[in-house]
This record gives structure tokens, sequence and C-alpha cells, in this order.
């Protein structure tokens, strides 16, 4: 095994199993329905909330994508040929979550222009919308691998791993919805978005050692 | 100097034994000084001029809002060292502190609620102080959740240790609070490095307060890592030689 026929059987992998990404996206839309039909539906509150409502959506969506991350992996005992191979097992790591970053952002970001007129999301907010999704949902993935790491052996592991990396998200979330929250009343917002670049940064680092730990440990 | 004591400090059975006693007059102490404090504090100090004496409840909620930060502090420093050095004390520390922070992170947010009301006209506001606490508080709840739905312990080791790591990052957030942004959470009260800008009639009692919690929490997270050594060495021969000559 090389990194390359890893990163290619890889996005084999991805692609023969496209229900779970369709599944991943709609359940994205599902979520960002629930809102208008469950809170108010008027242009106005709406218009407030849509990049909320948007990043709590994208959030969930990751969180159950990323959840089952290494679960076939673990079972085909494809972990241990990670472990045996004698490639870095961080590096490997990074690869399949970028790929899967890939898979599930990008339709995303392509559902984004449709999404902000649907939920009246104003004009001058779009883009830095845009920027904080393309910016943050990194992290969210690398954060969301150390959970679906540890978890990975139990059963059911799925509400241990909301239970262990939601908190995580929640500062995330926070700076993200503050650049569009800045962005709608016009005041300057690369300060949030230095902040969402700089965990970015952290958990580009450290997850994917701590991912490493988890899986050594798991598969033990 | 010699170091040999701190390489000790990673072996259960040394630990156990060196610091067998200390937990019952550590527990004196703090309960000596919770006691200065809680009666100097609520009784003695003067009124705040704005405040009244609804002030008063500062003296549970700066020492718990404390130790929560502190003990999670300390659980990712012990986390780290069990990711890099395999430590055996590691584990058995962050086990114990962890339900002790997250009753400290409770208490926190409880008295912090109760004090709201009569200053701000509100239980809870979502600012970010009271929003970061909140999620220490379920970092916590994460953390010991890890260590018991896991049934195979190296595994529950490691996984504690990765989380409480990783959650290493929501510190700052708490700390930076209340300067990044504007919320109704005054700015720190109680530092140790500036002069205090409360009277001392007020600060001194708080002093003790925070000095009593801290022993307190030296005392109850000892005496759980005794507990835990003991359940981890419980087939070992020392352990059995030491119950049998000292009892339990």
């Amino acid at each position: 095994m090389t990194y390359v026929s890893f990163l290619r059987a890889e996005c084999h992998l991805v692609w023969r199993r496209k229900q779970n990404v369709i599944n991943s996206v709609l359940f994205f839309l599902l979520v960002i329905v629930l809102f208008p039909l469950g809170i108010d539906a008027t242009p106005m509150f709406l218009s407030k909330a849509a990049s909320g409502i948007i990043w709590c959506a994208a959030a969930l969506a990751i969180l159950t994508s990323v959840e089952s991350l290494f679960k076939e992996d673990y079972h085909d005992g494809s972990l241990e040929q990670w472990l045996v191979s004698g490639l870095s097992v961080p590096i490997l790591v990074l690869i399949k979550m970028t790929l899967h970053w890939l898979f599930i952002a990008l339709p995303l970001l392509l559902l984004l222009p449709v999404l902000s007129e649907v939920l009246y999301l104003p004009d001058n907010s779009f883009w830095p919308l845009f920027i904080s999704i393309v910016l943050a949902t990194p992290s969210l993935f690398l954060l969301g691998g150390i959970g679906s790491a540890v978890t990975v052996s139990l059963r059911q592991g799925g509400v241990l791993m909301i239970l262990i990396i939601l908190p995580l998200y929640l500062p995330i979330i926070i700076f993200a919805t503050s650049v569009t929250k800045a962005a709608q009343v016009g005041l300057p917002y690369d300060a949030p978005l230095a902040i969402l670049a700089a965990i970015f940064l952290v958990s580009l680092v450290v997850s994917p050692l701590m991912t490493a730990i988890s899986i050594k440990a798991s598969v033990n | 100097m010699s170091w040999a004591w701190f390489h000790r400090l990673g072996s259960p059975k040394w630990f156990y034994g060196r610091f067998k006693a200390w937990p019952k007059p550590l527990f004196c102490l703090a309960c000596l000084c919770l006691m200065v404090a809680m009666v100097w504090g609520l009784a003695i100090a003067p009124p705040d001029y704005q405040q009244g004496n609804s002030f008063r409840i500062i003296y549970m909620h700066v020492p718990s809002a404390i130790l929560a930060q502190s003990c999670y502090f300390f659980m990712g420093v012990a986390g780290l060292v069990y990711l890099v050095w395999q430590i055996k004390m590691s584990p058995i520390f962050l086990k114990a502190v962890a339900p002790f922070g997250a009753l400290m992170a409770f208490i926190a947010l409880l008295t912090g609620s109760i004090w709201g009301k009569p200053t701000w006209g509100t239980w809870w506001v979502w600012d970010a102080r009271l929003t970061s606490v909140l999620v220490l508080l379920f970092l916590y709840m994460g953390i010991i959740a890890v260590q018991s739905a896991l049934e195979e312990r190296s595994l529950a080791d490691k996984a504690a240790a990765v989380v409480s790591v990783v959650g290493l990052l929501n510190l700052p957030v708490i700390k930076y609070s209340v300067e990044w942004w504007n919320t109704l959470h005054q700015g720190a009260t109680f530092s140790i490095t500036e002069p205090p800008s409360m009277p001392m009639a007020m600060w001194l009692p708080l002093l003790f307060a925070v000095i009593g919690m801290y022993l307190l929490a030296a005392a109850v997270i000892m005496w759980r890592m005794q507990t835990e050594i003991m359940r981890r060495e419980a087939k070992t021969h020392w352990l059995k030689q030491e119950v049998l000559s000292d009892g339990v």
C-alpha cells in the first residue's frame, strides 16, 4: 500500500457508496426545512436567522456523516492494515478526511446560493457565509474524526460521539455565525475569520495525531 | 537536587504509600479554611455599596469557577502526559478529577444564575462567559461518559486523555471571553498578581475561600485516586499486604 494507492482506493469507496454522501446532503436539507416550518416562515425572521440555520444544519450533517467515518474500516480489518502498512497513520487519516470533506462540503457549497434565496439571506452576507463555511467545516471534520475514532469499537457509539464532539463544535459555530452577523450590520468581520483560521490550523496539527492514537488504541 | 521523587510519582504503589495519610488532614484544613471564609464573607464582610448583600454569593461563585477551570487545565496536562509518556498515574488522576470538575462547573453555573437574577434581572443570558462554562460542563460530562462507556480499560484511558487534551481549546475562550466580547458578565474579580480592586475586608475572605476550595479539591481528588488505585491494582501483591496490615 502506498499513499497514492490508498487515495485511489478511498476515492473508489466513496464513489461506490454515493448513497452515504447523498444521505447526509438530504439530511442537511431536511434540517433546514425544519426551521421555517417549526419556528417562523416570515422573511423578517428568516433573513436574520438564515446563516445560523445553515450553520446548525451543516454541523449536524457533518456530525452524522463523520460518525461512521472509520466504522466500516474497523469492521473489515482495514484499520489493522493501516497500522501494519508502515505508512504514517496520521497522514492516512488526513487523506481520508480531506476526501470526505470534499465530498460533503462541495455539495453544501453548491446548494448555498439556492438556500440563501430560499431563506432570504441578505445579499451582503452571502460571501462571508461562504468563506466561513469553507474555512470552518474542515475543523468540524477534523475534530469529528477524533470522536469517530474514539468510539469506533462501540456498537452504539453515535450518541457518545456526539456527546464528546458537539461541545467542541460550539466555539466554531459561535465564531462562524458572528462573521455573518457582523457582515449584516456592515462591521468588519476579519477578526472572527482569523479565529476560525486559527482553530482550523490548530485542529489540522492536533487532530490527525489524536485520531491516529485513538485508532491504535481501538484496534488492539 | 534529586528528581527520583518525580519519577516515582508515576508508580501507583509509591503514590499510594506516600500520600496515604494526606487526604484527611488536607480535608480538615479545607473545612477550616472554607468555614472561616464563609463566616467572614457571609456575616462579617461589609455589604457592597451597589449590590447590597446579594454580592455575598461571590464566595461560592468565584472559587468554584476557578476550580472548574483549573481542574480542566490539569486534566489536559495529565492527558498529554499520558499520551506522550504512558505514565500509569495519569488516567487514575483523570478519572478522579472529572466528576469533581463537573461538580465545580455546575456550582459555578448555578450560583452565577442565582446571582444574575437580582443583579442583571435574568437567570440566564447567552453571553460568551456563560456559554463557554456550559461547554466546559458538557466537556466534563463527555469525558465521564467516555470513561464509563468503553469497556476496555486501556482504550477508555486513551480516549479520555485524547478528549481532555482536545478540550483545552475551550479554556482560552473562557478566560478571555469577558475581554473579547462586550457582555453582561463583569471582568475577573480575583487575581493573585494584581492588587485587589475591592476592599481588603471583602477580598481576604475570598482568598480564604479560593485556598479552601483548592485544598478541598486536593483532598477529594487524592481520596478518589486512592480508590481508583485500589480498583486497578486489586490483584497485586503489595495491595494485599497493605490491606492486610492496615485495613482499607
